[in-house]
Parts: C-alpha cells; sequence; structure tokens
C-alpha cells in the first residue's frame, strides 16, 4: 500500500494565519492558559489598558492601549474609556493584526477594557479581512446590574462586528464544576475550556485532513448577523471512546447538554484522531450525535488524523444560532439564584405558556438590534444573554410539554387543590429546571 | 380446635389487584393462607376507568389467589378508595324511653341512626359509621354503656361516605368475575388492622397508605377512629413525573424509580450519572441521579404536605400520636421517604406491612399487601362467631373501633 504522507507540507499561503488576541485583564489572564495547552507563544498577544497586567503576561506580542489615556493604568471598569484606548492606539494593533487570516478575541465582558475595545478591536480585525471569532465571558449575575448592562452592549456591538461570538457565562461555571470546590478551580475550568475551544478551532481550520473543513466552511456555518455560537470539545481515550468524548463534548456547558443542537441550521462536526482511528468509531459517534440534531440540520463532517493523537480520539462540534430563532422564544421568567451551592436548578423553564411578546423595545429580547456605537445607551436593559438563555430553555420546556403534560394522566378527570392540577408533574409547577 | 372461617379480601389497587386469602380462628388470630396479585390495568387514581380490562385483571388475581391457597372463592370483602370518599364525625344522641332505667343494645342502632342524619351530598351513600365514644347523660369516657343506667345516650361517630356509583361500579365489576362482594371497606381502615395493634390505637397513631393510585390515611386517637381520607396522589404520579421529567417512556419510568429511585436529595456527587440500558443492551441515555431524585422529592414532599394540611385542618393534633406514623403501601419502598415523612409530620416514623396475623412470611410481608390482609382482620372482627353471646359480638364492634381492652 502506498503510504500517502498524512502531513504534507502546504505551502505558506494556504496555512492560515492564527492570530489570538487576549483582550482586558481575564483576556490576558486566558492567554496563560494556552501557554500551557501549548499555543506558540508567538501567536499570543496580550492588550490591556493596565501595564502591570502585560507586565506578567507570558504572551509573545503585547500591546499597550490607551496610553495617554489610562497612562499605564487600567481603565476602572469605564468601557468608554476602553474603547477611547483602542482607538488611541488604532495604529499599533492594526498592525498586529495584519496579515492574519484567522483572529480570536479574548475577552472578559463587563469590565472596561475588555467591553470597551473588544469591539473596536474585531472591527479592525475584520478590515483586516480575517474570519473573527470571539470568545467572550459574561459576569456572574451576582457582579450586578451595572457590569451585565456593560457586558451585554459589548456583546451587542461584538455580534456585530466579529463572525462568530462564542460566549461563556461565568454563572455556568456552577454547571462545569462541583459548587463546593476551591474557588480557583471554576476560573481555571473557564480558562480551560476557553483553551481547550480555541485550540480546537485552530486546528479545525488547521490541519489538513482528510475530509478537510477549510475557513470557508467555518465561515458558512457561523457567519451570520447576531449569530451566537454553539460549541462542544471533547476528548477521550480508551476502548468506548468515540461514545466518551461525544458524551464530553456534549456535556460542554455551551453545550447545554446538547439540547441546543436542535436549534441550528449547520452543524461542524470535526472528528480527530491518531493513526488507530476506525470508521466504526467514527460510524457509532455520528449516528449518536444524530439523535441529538434537529430533522433539518444540514451536517457539515470533518475528520483528520494526528500522529501526535494517537490513543486519542477529539471531537468537535460547532454551530451557530441564528437570528432564526426568536419566533419561538418565551418571555423568560425572572432569573433564580443562578450559583446556588449543592442544587443544580439554574433557571427555570416557563410552564407550558403562550408566546409572549417582550415589552422590551429592543425586540423578542433575544437577539439584541445591532448597536453600532458602544457608547449608545439604548443596548439591551435586561441582560440578553441571560435573557436568551432562559428563552432557550424556556423554549425547550414549552415545547416539551404544551402538549402532554398529564402524561399518564391525560384522559383521566384532573385533581385541582388550591388552583393547581396535581396531575401536571409538581417539579413542573414548582419550577425546578429540568436538564 | 375449631376450624376458623375463611375470609378472602380483595383489593382493587392502580397499580396491582390483590386478593388474599385468610382463615380466622376461633382465638381471634387470622392465619394467611395465600396472596394472589396481578399487575393492574384499568384502574387510575383508585377507582375504575376500564370496566372490562379490570375485570380481566380481577379474575387473574382471583385465579392465582386460589391456587396459593387452595381454596374456592366465593365472597369477598372489598376494599374501596378514591378521592371522592370523604369523612366527618358527628354525634348522635338518643334518649331512653321512660319505662326503661338500662341502657341495652337496640340503643346502640338508634343512636348510629340518629349520627347519620347529617345531609351527605345525593350521589352519596354510607359506607361506614365507626363508633368513637359514648357519653351517657354527658358523662365523657363511657366505654361500654349497656347495663348502665341513664337517660340520655349519646356517641360519636365517624362516618365515611362516597359517591355511590362508583363504588357500586367496583362493586359490580367483582360480581361480573363471579364473587359475592359481602361488604365495602374504606381501604385504609381495613389495612389499619393489621398495621396497628390495640396499644397503638390507643395511643395514637397516623397511619399512610402510599399507593400506585391513591395515599389513603387513617388517625387514631384514644382508640377511635379520627379522621381518615384519600389523597389521589399516588406513585403512578412519580413515574409519571420521572417520564416527563427525564424524557424516558413510563416503564422505564417505572423501572427507574423502583431501582434507582430515592427521595433523598443533595446526598449524591453532582454528575453521578446513571446510564439506562438500552433494549439493546448499549448504553443508552443518561440521567443525573440528583435530577431524579428532585423530581421523586418534589412529588413526594407535596404529597405529604398536603395530606399535613389535610390533617391540621381536620383539627388532628399531631403531637399527640404517641404511636407516631405508620408507612405502608408500595411507595413507603422508596430510599429516604420514612426521614422525609419524619420531618414533615413531626413525628416518629416507622416503615410497617401486616404484623398481627400469623401464616406464611412473605405473604404478607410486603407492604403492598397490607389492605388486602386488612380487610381479613375487618372480616374476623364484623363476622359474628359460633355463639359467643352478646358481649362476643360487642368485643368484636368494639375492638373493630379500637376500644377493645381486655
Amino acid at each position: 500500500m502506498i503510504e500517502l504522507p498524512r502531513h504534507s507540507s502546504p505551502s505558506a499561503a494556504t496555512e492560515p494565519v492564527v492570530k489570538i488576541l487576549g483582550i482586558g485583564g481575564a483576556g490576558v489572564n486566558a492567554l496563560d492558559r494556552l501557554l500551557l495547552d501549548g499555543v506558540p507563544a508567538t501567536d499570543l498577544v496580550a492588550v490591556n489598558t493596565d501595564v502591570q497586567s502585560l507586565v506578567a503576561s507570558v504572551a509573545g506580542d503585547k500591546v499597550q492601549i490607551g496610553r495617554a489615556t489610562t497612562r499605564g493604568l487600567g481603565t476602572g471598569g469605564d468601557p468608554e474609556l476602553g474603547y477611547i484606548a483602542a482607538e488611541e492606539s488604532a495604529e499599533e494593533l492594526r498592525s498586529v493584526l495584519e496579515g492574519a487570516s484567522l483572529v480570536f478575541l479574548l475577552v472578559g465582558l463587563g469590565g472596561g477594557t475588555g467591553s470597551g475595545a473588544a469591539p473596536l478591536i474585531a472591527n479592525y480585525a475584520r478590515q483586516a479581512n480575517a474570519l473573527v471569532v470571539v470568545f467572550a465571558t459574561l459576569p456572574f449575575t451576582f457582579e450586578r446590574k451595572r457590569r451585565m448592562d456593560q457586558a451585554s452592549e459589548a456583546l451587542a456591538a461584538l455580534q456585530q462586528q466579529a463572525d462568530v461570538v462564542v460566549c461563556f457565562e461565568n454563572d455556568r461555571m456552577s454547571d462545569a464544576v462541583d459548587p463546593h470546590a476551591g474557588i480557583e478551580e471554576p476560573f481555571d475550568a473557564a480558562d480551560q475550556i476557553l483553551s481547550q475551544s480555541v485550540r480546537a478551532i485552530a486546528a479545525l481550520v488547521g490541519q489538513r485532513g482528510l475530509l478537510h473543513l477549510g475557513l470557508d466552511a467555518l465561515a458558512t456555518t457561523l457567519r451570520g448577523q447576531n449569530a451566537r455560537c454553539v460549541f462542544g470539545f471533547g476528548e477521550a481515550e480508551g476502548d468506548n471512546r468515540a461514545h466518551e468524548a461525544l458524551g464530553r463534548a456534549l456535556k460542554s456547558p455551551l453545550l447545554d447538554r446538547g439540547r441546543l443542537l436542535d436549534d441550528t441550521a449547520h452543524v461542524i462536526v470535526h472528528v480527530a484522531g491518531g493513526p488507530d482511528l476506525t470508521l466504526n468509531e467514527v460510524q457509532i459517534l455520528m449516528e449518536e450525535l444524530n439523535r441529538h440534531l434537529g430533522e433539518e440540520t444540514h451536517v457539515l463532517f470533518g475528520c483528520a488524523t494526528d500522529a501526535a493523537l494517537r490513543g486519542r480520539l477529539r471531537v468537535t462540534i460547532l454551530s451557530a444560532l441564528g437570528a432564526a430563532a426568536p419566533a419561538r422564544f418565551v418571555q423568560p421568567p425572572a432569573p433564580v439564584a443562578r450559583v446556588a451551592p449543592g442544587r443544580p436548578a439554574t433557571v427555570e423553564p416557563e410552564p407550558p405558556a403562550q408566546i409572549v411578546a417582550f415589552p422590551d423595545p429592543l425586540g423578542d429580547g433575544d437577539h439584541p438590534v445591532a448597536k453600532p456605537s458602544i457608547a449608545s445607551g439604548a443596548a439591551a436593559r435586561k441582560s440578553s444573554a441571560e435573557a436568551e438563555k432562559a428563552a432557550r430553555e424556556a423554549k425547550q420546556a414549552v415545547l416539551q410539554f404544551e402538549s402532554a403534560n398529564r402524561g399518564r394522566f391525560e384522559k383521566s378527570e384532573p385533581t385541582i387543590v388550591n388552583g393547581e392540577d396535581l396531575d401536571v408533574p409538581t417539579y413542573l409547577r414548582r419550577n425546578l429546571k429540568g436538564r | 380446635m375449631g376450624k376458623g372461617n375463611l375470609f378472602v379480601g380483595l383489593e382493587i389497587g392502580t397499580s396491582k389487584i390483590c386478593v388474599a386469602v385468610g382463615e380466622g380462628r376461633p382465638d381471634g388470630t387470622v392465619k394467611i393462607l395465600g396472596v394472589g396479585e396481578e399487575p393492574s390495568r384499568g384502574v387510575r387514581k383508585g377507582e375504575i376507568v376500564d370496566f372490562e380490562t379490570a375485570g380481566k385483571c380481577i379474575r387473574s388475581a382471583l385465579a392465582f389467589a386460589e391456587e396459593k391457597s387452595d381454596v374456592a372463592i366465593g365472597a369477598v370483602y372489598l376494599a374501596v378508595t378514591g378521592a371522592h370518599i370523604q369523612c366527618f364525625n358527628n354525634r348522635g344522641a338518643i334518649t331512653i324511653p321512660e319505662e326503661r332505667d338500662e341502657i341495652c343494645e337496640e340503643d346502640f342502632d338508634e343512636v348510629q341512626a340518629s349520627a347519620r342524619e347529617v345531609s351527605i351530598p345525593a350521589p352519596n351513600v354510607f359506607i361506614h359509621s365507626l363508633l368513637q365514644h359514648y357519653y351517657v347523660d354527658g358523662q365523657d369516657g363511657v366505654l361500654n354503656p349497656v347495663g348502665m343506667c341513664g337517660r340520655r345516650l349519646e356517641a360519636d361517630f365517624h362516618i365515611i361516605h362516597g359517591i355511590a356509583n362508583r363504588v357500586k361500579n367496583s362493586v359490580r365489576c367483582v360480581k361480573e368475575v363471579g364473587p359475592e362482594v359481602i361488604d365495602v371497606v374504606f381501604a385504609p381502615l381495613a389495612t389499619a388492622q393489621v398495621v396497628l395493634d390495640i396499644n397503638q390505637k390507643g395511643l395514637g397513631a397516623l397511619v399512610i397508605d402510599m399507593g400506585g393510585g391513591t395515599t389513603d390515611f387513617i388517625v387514631y386517637v384514644n382508640g377511635a377512629v379520627k379522621m381518615s381520607g384519600c389523597v389521589p396522589i399516588g406513585g403512578d404520579h412519580i413515574t409519571n413525573d420521572i417520564s416527563l421529567g427525564l424524557r424516558i417512556p413510563i416503564n422505564r419510568a417505572e423501572k427507574l424509580k423502583r431501582e434507582e429511585g430515592s427521595v433523598t436529595i443533595g446526598a449524591s456527587v453532582p454528575g453521578d450519572m446513571i446510564v439506562l440500558k438500552d433494549e439493546t443492551g448499549f448504553a443508552g441515555k443518561e440521567v443525573e441521579r440528583e435530577m431524579l431524585n428532585s423530581i421523586i422529592h418534589c412529588r413526594v414532599r407535596e404529597n405529604l404536605e398536603l395530606l399535613r394540611t389535610q390533617l391540621d385542618e381536620g383539627g388532628v393534633a399531631l403531637d399527640y400520636l404517641g404511636a407516631g406514623l405508620m408507612l405502608t403501601g408500595g411507595c413507603s419502598l422508596l430510599d429516604g421517604i420514612r426521614e422525609l415523612a419524619e420531618e414533615i409530620f413531626g413525628l416518629q416514623a416507622h416503615l410497617t406491612h401486616a404484623t398481627t396475623v400469623s401464616g406464611n412470611i412473605s405473604a404478607f410481608e410486603n407492604p403492598q399487601f397490607s389492605t388486602a390482609i386488612g380487610l381479613i382482620k375487618y372480616a374476623q372482627a364484623m363476622t359474628p362467631e359460633q355463639p359467643r353471646g352478646l358481649f362476643g359480638w360487642l368485643k368484636d364492634k368494639l375492638a373493630l373501633a379500637g376500644m377493645w381492652l381486655w
């Protein structure tokens, strides 16, 4: 058998140039994790107003923005200052972004530098003809309204400028990690997830695979006005690795147990393994995955082998929730305490209710209407991320229980006590979140 | 030793139909000869919704019981339950006619009739009138007024009534299959006969029979029935909740509930998953243990709290129930339910099954059979023995009411 060289060295022209920018305090911290995970420091660029944070960073390139504006100090949580700082350093930023075909922006939203500068930087990256993928974290609910609002505004602006925005809500950390764990763990976990995601997408477009997915495939799937990215990544080894890897991917907090896959129009599935990857495993994996996908979903399948992955199997699931989803969203109920130790409940689904039009002038409350200027105050009043998450879950509840909310007791006489129909499941009436 | 009477108890439950055959010995004890059961179909929340199917299941259960006990079943005592059954306490009063000084037999019937002279809804019929206490000329604490002098005899009764047609439905269903129905008994009353002994009835006790379709309860205070009733929520609801919540079919939900379910929440490690095997034997869906338990916990808690509310509204002072709470029925097998019941009722809770009987142990140690076996005990109490005289009959009547003290 003729062995075709697996790693034909592609010409420099076809190899995508990847730049990873960490913007603001959280973003710069995330870069450290990436370095730990093996991303070459040369690809990493730290961008911040705060000089101290830049000094401590391990990135290959560092850009201090807003030298005159903030004089080496941070923005103090003011996104306007962040924006001005980025504007001031436009030249430097543009030169860093030049030539890149794929730009990752890592940013923690809610504060000043990240929220203020990131949308502008995304804009510069776009102008440089790169595909812009943003990984953003959203503040904890307990950080309260001001930061949540700033985060939403920034998010809205980012969605306008970037091709893909992958959101990670800090509140979701309680899903990823045992709530009783030490406080460093969840932040660590968040960084790890960011790192995995970045590396996965980079690998996806970087690897010349058997079934190659290029930037174009990524763009098709993920590009779109106001697209919110849905992302899952899992890796496993051993006998049952196909099943386990898929399981882990589906468990990604960003995928919400695979339920979000029901809504998507396109899904990219990329399976990577060592030379020992078998067709059988791929088939098992795809079959299992298909169970989670909607009928109409178009699957773009990519596959690659890498000698470095011998014995392991890695699956990446990437998709976008387009703006087409809003019609099914239901008015999200008031959020319950999202980080509650020991309880799995987060946001409750709405009991079978009619689809209510939002009083919010932002129209259906799901994807905030694009706002060109960050400083505009008319952006989403409620945390759009929160609303969307709640609406997503609420929608799930509506679709699920509208027809069969009494199940076995459909045809029997209802038992009404204190205005409640006792045949409807108790956990539903008490709004315990279904997972 | 004379041969005892044979009694058969039949319970048409929501999850199973149960037939118990027992022998009532002259010395008052009951020996269980055999118990037959059949999964029930056509019954929801304790009431028959599919006549034919239920009939078939009854037939099977009867055949099974006949086989096990080697007895041909001709007549049964039938347990009934359902949300339509209600209870209340009422006092009847009669004046002893001038000529007589003494209180005698006939007066009891009269006073009972007087107690029943309260209007119950038109479609309803009396199921039980259970004697609680006598008062002679206002004197409290009279246990047996026969032979006493007095002008005025009063008695408190606990009256249980239900919709006539529903009760008739059950009776007809059984008759169509074959056996005669000697008497109709409210299920928790039957259960209490084998789950509580005399002392416990005297101390005060709450019996909760949590079955497939209903949760029946009965409260004894000072040896007499103070309150009884039925909440139409049972194991079926738990299964239904699980099925809807985890999105699995009903039969798998039932299996999951029995094998892995627990009422206790917060005890499992987050991320502890239960793998449900597919039909083909391969790992199918995974569900989080905590979620399963939360669903079960929610439902059971609601059920018990509803019951607690009913008891509070009925004026039952739970603190004074000396013997505590007896939990029986299929759902009492749920892990952790005893602790939850203790928490909600503030009483010592015990998981029980039929105890005041003898016979094949496996037959009566299953809490699901408590009611059917209880029917036999009830039957024995109600049946006049070979001539034991007036006192014998009265003893039985009082024993049933729990006032038997010697």
